[in-house]
């Protein structure tokens, strides 16, 4: 009996297909959606656990069309993009991640299309590799564990290097810092909408350097802390259950009432749903303080947006003067 | 205090038994109609979803007979109907109408002891005790629950019935005689007696219909005007239809769902494509479409309003189902735009694909 337990163990040790998972595994990440928020995270994580690590390269044309050509017609432009990150590297990697983001706090969520990630891409996307599939639950280092433990094993059976990693992936994250904060330029707007679109500049069409070129200060919303956003949103009728409404709605709202900006821009993809619904409260909210809704997709001419920026900005400085 | 609701499908019956029953004054807006949609679709913001310009268009017309309090239910899950009743608020607000909205939450989200006083504001005009209330509400579920299946009996022996048309018009004629009744128990009698009806219909044995599911978004299959009536249009080609979401689906599984022993062949169904809940009603969509396929129907036709998240996971999944099981599937996106002959076409060709691939285009002959 020992004998053949040593047998077992001994074969889960020298598998070929094991070995070969723990030397050469290559992990593909796209680098559409959350990326921008996540990316120690992840990085940390699949390098630590002795992957080779292969990031798609910043949207570009290809990969837009790409995305459209698979991703479902309905979809928003963001998930598009992400579908064409994944097909650019499809072909040159074991694994893909793609992070099914349930919840971010408690008792929040974010976009359905999150909840259902890689079941939208692994049946869009012909020929794929190996997926993640877990569900992030990233409310508290444990349940985030969770993911890591599955996830991790995809990669390498060792457990003990899979908690080092996870351990080393949550303080990098910890560290990291985004975000505007120009509250000193004379002129400034606050910058509202789904990370993936502000920080994407070839979906926004560089709108922060266009910007910044008619000298105008962007400020972002993770300057705000936690407390200043419940006391925003404790006001409402209904406490909003996205995380990324409770973000805007608030940010909007304190950036509006305290005078911190002359004006908001939000940013937002067309057939957003959760944008539908933002929008139509920060707009009940705000009154009449002056908001530009700028709405992108795959058809968006630049000369257009060009326009109602440079409108914007001189009604701003109008009203400043 | 007079309380009006918004439409979805049958509910406005249990509605009336239960507030009849009540004592509690209350309006039925007018059943949906291009009229109420245009009143919504005028108000409401540009992009929100079809289900909730319709209901502002219901509570417009209600409005307008006297009603000065909403009853709607929320949720609390990723889809956008669990932001409505705020929205509709600011929005109805800005219209310079007053109205009191009662909202029945998920007690996890605003406490069990908001919901208990939640639901005592509805019955505050009531002068009856609690026993009377809790009969009210028990008849109300009877009548939910019998309606529907007077529904879903008449669409799906419409493909086998010896006398074209025999099944609509008794499903039109209960409708008609079930809403005249003044309480719950003639209602219940009034539905027993149509059910009893549609059981002797003579049947056609030799017949061999086509049979579609109806899968989708909730709303938009309840709501027949949404979907621009696509179950009496099936029912007039003589084909039989099933749908699986109706109120007093949504009922069950509400009740059950705290225990999770909510729709457990669907959970497995559907495991292979949708291993999670999503939000909105699209794993019992991914489900659905199985499930017709085990049980021998012929096709599937989804349909949802443009822009709605679930069932856009739902709709990148549905073809890998159609492929995997050579089971055919359509999607219907309907909105405030949606042109009727268009959409006819659709179905229409549809239809023929399925008679066509049956070897039997003289079935519905």
């Amino acid at each position: 009996m020992f004998l053949a337990y040593f047998l077992q163990t001994g074969q889960e040790y020298f598998n070929v297909a094991n070995l070969y998972k723990e030397v050469f595994m290559k992990v593909g990440i796209p680098k559409g959606l959350l990326y921008e928020n996540y990316q120690p995270f992840f990085h940390t994580f699949f390098e630590e656990l002795g992957a080779e690590l292969i990031v798609s390269p910043d949207t570009n044309k290809d990969i837009l069309d790409k995305g459209v050509k698979y991703c479902v017609d309905e979809a928003c432009l963001p998930v598009k993009v992400f579908h064409g990150h994944v097909a650019s590297i499809k072909d040159k990697c074991d694994l893909i991640v793609i992070p099914r983001i349930m919840q971010l706090r408690k008792r929040e969520f974010i976009c359905p299309k999150f909840c259902g990630l890689p079941e939208m891409v692994i049946s869009s996307i012909p020929e794929m590799p190996d997926t993640t599939l877990e569900p992030i639950y990233a409310a508290s280092n444990e349940k985030l564990f969770q993911w890591a433990k599955v996830t991790g094993k995809q990669v390498t059976n060792n457990r003990s290097r899979i908690q080092k990693a996870f351990e080393a992936a949550v303080e990098n994250q910890a560290n990291h810092k985004m975000g505007f904060d120009d509250r000193d330029t004379k002129l400034k707007v606050a910058l509202s909408g789904h990370p993936y679109n502000i920080y994407d500049n070839y979906l926004n069409m560089n709108l922060i350097r266009k910007l910044k070129k008619l000298g105008v200060g962007v400020v972002t919303e993770e300057f705000i802390d936690d407390e200043i956003k419940d006391r925003e949103t404790s006001k409402l009728y209904k406490k909003p259950f996205w995380s990324f409404a409770r973000n805007n709605y608030a940010f909007t709202s304190h950036a509006a009432s305290k005078g911190i900006v002359n004006g908001i821009i939000y940013i937002s993809s067309f057939a957003c749903g959760i944008d539908s619904v933002v929008i139509d409260l920060v707009q009940h909210n705000i009154g009449d303080f002056p908001l530009l809704v700028l709405k992108i997709d795959e058809h968006t001419g630049e000369a257009g947006l060009d326009t109602r920026i440079e409108a914007f900005v001189d009604m701003l400085e109008r009203r400043s003067s | 205090m007079k309380i009006t609701f918004p439409h979805m499908g049958n509910v406005y019956f249990a509605a009336k038994a239960l507030f009849d029953d009540l004592g509690v004054e209350y309006v039925i807006p007018p059943l949906t109609s291009k009229g109420s949609l245009e009143i919504g679709s005028l108000h409401s913001g540009e992009e929100i979803c079809l289900p909730f310009k319709i209901m502002i268009g219901n509570y417009m017309q209600a409005i307008e007979q006297g009603a000065d309090t909403v009853l709607i239910t929320g949720s609390c899950g990723p889809c956008r109907f669990g932001e409505y009743c705020e929205l509709q608020m600011n929005l109805l607000n800005n219209l310079g109408h007053n109205l009191d909205f009662i909202v029945i939450d998920s007690p996890g989200d605003i406490g069990v002891k908001e919901l208990i006083r939640r639901l005592g504001k509805i019955s505050t005009g009531s002068e009856y005790n609690r026993l009377q209330k809790f009969k009210a509400l028990l008849n109300a579920v009877k009548v939910v629950n019998l309606i529907d299946e007077v529904e879903a009996k008449a669409r799906y022996l419409a493909g086998f019935e010896a006398n074209r048309g025999q099944c609509k018009k008794i499903l039109i004629e209960c409708k008609q005689e079930a809403i005249k009744c003044n309480s719950g128990k003639s209602m219940i009698e009034i539905l027993n007696h149509y059910l009893d009806k549609l059981n002797q219909v003579p049947i056609d044995q030799r017949k061999e219909p086509i049979k579609i599911a109806i899968i989708g978004e909730i709303y938009t299959v309840i709501e027949p005007f949404s979907n621009l009536y696509i179950e009496d249009k099936l029912m007039d080609y003589g084909i039989s239809t099933k749908r699986m979401l109706t109120p007093s689906w949504w009922l069950k599984n509400l009740v059950l769902s705290p225990m999770n022993m909510n729709q457990l062949d669907i959970k497995k169904k559907s495991k292979e494509y949708l291993p999670m809940m999503i939000g909105g009603h699209a794993r019992e969509c991914i489900g659905e479409a199985v499930l017709a396929y085990e049980e021998g129907f012929d096709g599937a036709i989804q349909i949802f309003p443009m822009g709605c998240m679930p069932e856009i996971v739902s709709k990148a999944i549905l073809p890998k189902i159609s492929k995997d099981k050579d089971f055919p599937i359509m999607t219907l996106v309907v909105d405030e735009m949606t042109g009727e002959a268009g959409y006819v076409t659709r179905i229409e060709a549809f239809v023929d694909l399925l008679e066509r691939r049956k070897d039997n285009v003289l079935s519905r002959c």
